[in-house]
């Protein structure tokens, strides 16, 4: 041992026990974020492709939007926003589980078992930061809709419930991303999981409100999550608080979210179990 | 002293009904002992590693370790045993320091102090220098180190090393064999060391288990298994095969033992330098002409040439 680490190492402490469970997500939680930030090609371009897709959207068929009610005071871009967070929500839930990929290929997970981590820890804290993640992206993309003119008919108290919804949402598909990352151990795999949810997107009144849709699409819009996601996002923005609407909203990603945190805590305990 | 112990009893490991990766081993490692467990790749080393440190679950059999039973105590095994797999397990966007002082606080350090662990360990792997670079540009004998000193952050009472210097420069594995040494000698570690490399046990164990097929074929301390097979060999290197085993033939009358071992024929006898001039003419007057000859003192290459009936280096040296 060196003079200095000798030196170190006087009346050091033995930690011989296990941080709480609420401490390891915590640590959990900061490890994913820490690594996350350093891979921003990872965290941009679904903020870039949801802006871009804002622009377009806006900018095409905003001009024809005369037909849609309850617009308030806002253009088509009040419409069209919320399609543009959620598709940030589907790009951005896949970014915790290419972290939890990343980390199963080159054996950091394993490391992290051999400690005295609380399982559900581990699969939390990385959900969380996928949530954090989430979050952010949904603020980068409604801060841009504002300096473009958006008007929110709740206020400031508004923004914050869209932003929350979106976090909501992401978290249900990040459940899916991260089932896949510990069923496969793969990150390709992860990748394609990712782009499932894709057309969801467009089995819903992406473009117009329900009521305008017909026929099989608006059977599959009905029965769509995403539709009660949209919906309560535009009533948000552009009407005013609407209960009905913004419970049935939550109740659709509380839904999603809790189908899809079972089934990623079973590709957990699959992963885990030892063999 | 806390129990150091490592216990196994009749440990079988089987994948399906083909394959046979542990074979009934039992192996008792005493308090503070280093036993290296050498054995060619595929031998059931890793294997038998991964089920002592919680990792895998056997067939049949049971093990303890530090008193704990892996399969049902598994939380206490992880609590008191330090693991550092042959696959480093260490996340490249992360600095060492972050590294070190999340694991110390997974075991239930407060911020401060595992910040201190980490420091502490970043100057005992000599990493201080390099810790605010990120792990994925250190070269392959830095993240070793590191991943050695992410296994010391609880100072664990077993320390569990497979293959610890595999794909390592000289250099950077003599600073591995110093540092495991001194684990063992100032802290009184136990280390269960896997390893395909001889001169790696010879250097660092006090018992030797050989693994071949899944099975223990022989066990005890470098020096008892140099004696049991004890003579000094002339080693008769040829261009093939055929002519070392013609060689063979002809000589092993004469000597104590005579082994083929691809293109060298192994003559263990007393005295073997003394025979050199006899055994020469008499491969003159065969024909049979060696590309080298050496004389070798017992190494534990034949011992495990004499319980395995193959050379271990050139398994080793295969693996590349």
């Amino acid at each position: 041992m060196t003079v200095q680490a000798a030196q170190l190492r006087q009346e050091l402490p033995r930690p011989m026990g296990r941080a709480s469970f609420w401490t390891q997500i915590g640590l959990i939680t900061w490890q994913n974020l820490v690594t996350i930030f350093r891979r921003p090609e990872a965290v941009l371009p679904p903020i870039g492709i949801s802006l871009f897709f804002l622009l377009i959207y806006d900018s095409t068929l905003g001009g024809a939007a005369s037909f849609i009610p309850n617009l308030g005071s806002n253009s088509y871009l009040g419409f069209i926003l919320p399609l543009s967070i959620v598709s940030s929500s589907l790009s951005g839930a896949g970014i915790a589980a290419q972290n939890l990929v990343r980390n199963i290929e080159d054996g950091y997970f394993d490391k992290l078992l051999l400690t005295p981590v609380y399982r559900s820890a581990l699969l939390t804290g990385t959900i969380l930061s996928g949530g954090f993640i989430l979050g952010l992206q949904a603020t980068v993309v409604v801060g841009v809709a504002l300096l473009m003119g958006l008007q929110v008919a709740t206020g400031v108290l508004g923004v914050l419930a869209v932003i929350g919804l979106a976090v909501l949402l992401g978290l249900g598909f990040a459940g899916f991303t991260m089932s896949a990352a510990l069923g496969s151990g793969n990150a390709a795999v992860v990748q394609s999981a990712s782009f499932i949810f894709f057309p969801l997107t467009f089995l819903a009144p992406t473009f117009v409100p329900l009521e305008l849709l017909d026929g099989w699409l608006k059977t599959a819009a009905q029965i769509n999550p995403i539709t009660y996601v949209l919906e309560a996002m535009r009533a948000v923005l552009n009407s005013g608080w609407d209960g009905p609407v913004l419970l049935r909203g939550v109740a659709a990603c509380v839904i999603l979210g809790s189908l899809m945190y079972i089934l990623t805590l079973r590709a957990l305990r699959i992963r885990t179990t030892r063999k | 002293m806390s129990n150091r112990e490592i216990i196994v009893e009749n440990l079988v490991k089987k994948y399906g009904s083909e394959v046979t990766a542990v074979n009934d081993i039992s192996l008792h490692v005493q308090s503070g002992q280093i036993y290296g467990f050498l054995g060619p790749n595929g031998a059931g080393k890793s294997t038998t590693i991964k089920i002592l440190t919680t990792l895998g679950l056997p067939t049949s059999g049971t093990a303890r370790v530090g008193g704990y039973d892996v399969i049902t105590q598994s939380n206490d095994v992880r609590r008191i045993a330090g693991v550092a797999l042959q696959d480093i397990g260490i996340d490249p966007l992360m600095k060492p320091g972050e590294l070190l002082a999340l694991q110390a606080r997974l075991f239930g350090a407060n911020r401060s102090d595992a910040k201190a662990r980490a420091n502490y360990l970043l100057h005992l792997v000599q990493l201080a220098d390099d810790a605010n670079r990120r792990v994925g540009t250190y070269s392959g004998g830095m993240k070793r180190r590191l991943d050695l000193a992410m296994a010391l952050v609880h100072d664990p009472d077993v320390l569990f090393l497979d293959e610890p210097t595999t794909g390592l420069d000289p250099a950077s594995r003599r600073d591995i064999w110093r540092e495991v040494r001194r684990l063992n000698q100032e802290m009184g570690m136990t280390i269960f060391l896997t390893t395909q490399y001889l001169e790696e046990a010879d250097e660092l164990a006090d018992t030797i288990g050989i693994i071949a097929d899944g099975k223990i074929v022989t066990t005890g301390s470098p020096a008892q298994l140099k004696a049991a097979v004890g003579k000094e060999s002339l080693n008769l290197a040829f261009a093939e095969k055929s002519l070392a085993e013609r060689a063979s033939q002809l000589l092993a009358p004469e000597v104590d033992r005579a082994q083929v071992d691809r293109d060298t024929v192994r003559l263990y006898m007393p005295e073997a330098a003394r025979a050199i001039p006899g055994v020469v003419d008499r491969l003159q007057q065969a024909n049979l002409e060696p590309i080298s000859l050496t004389l070798t003192q017992p190494t534990l290459d034949d011992v495990f040439l004499q319980v395995t009936g193959q050379a271990l280096e050139s398994n080793a040296a295969q693996a590349f």
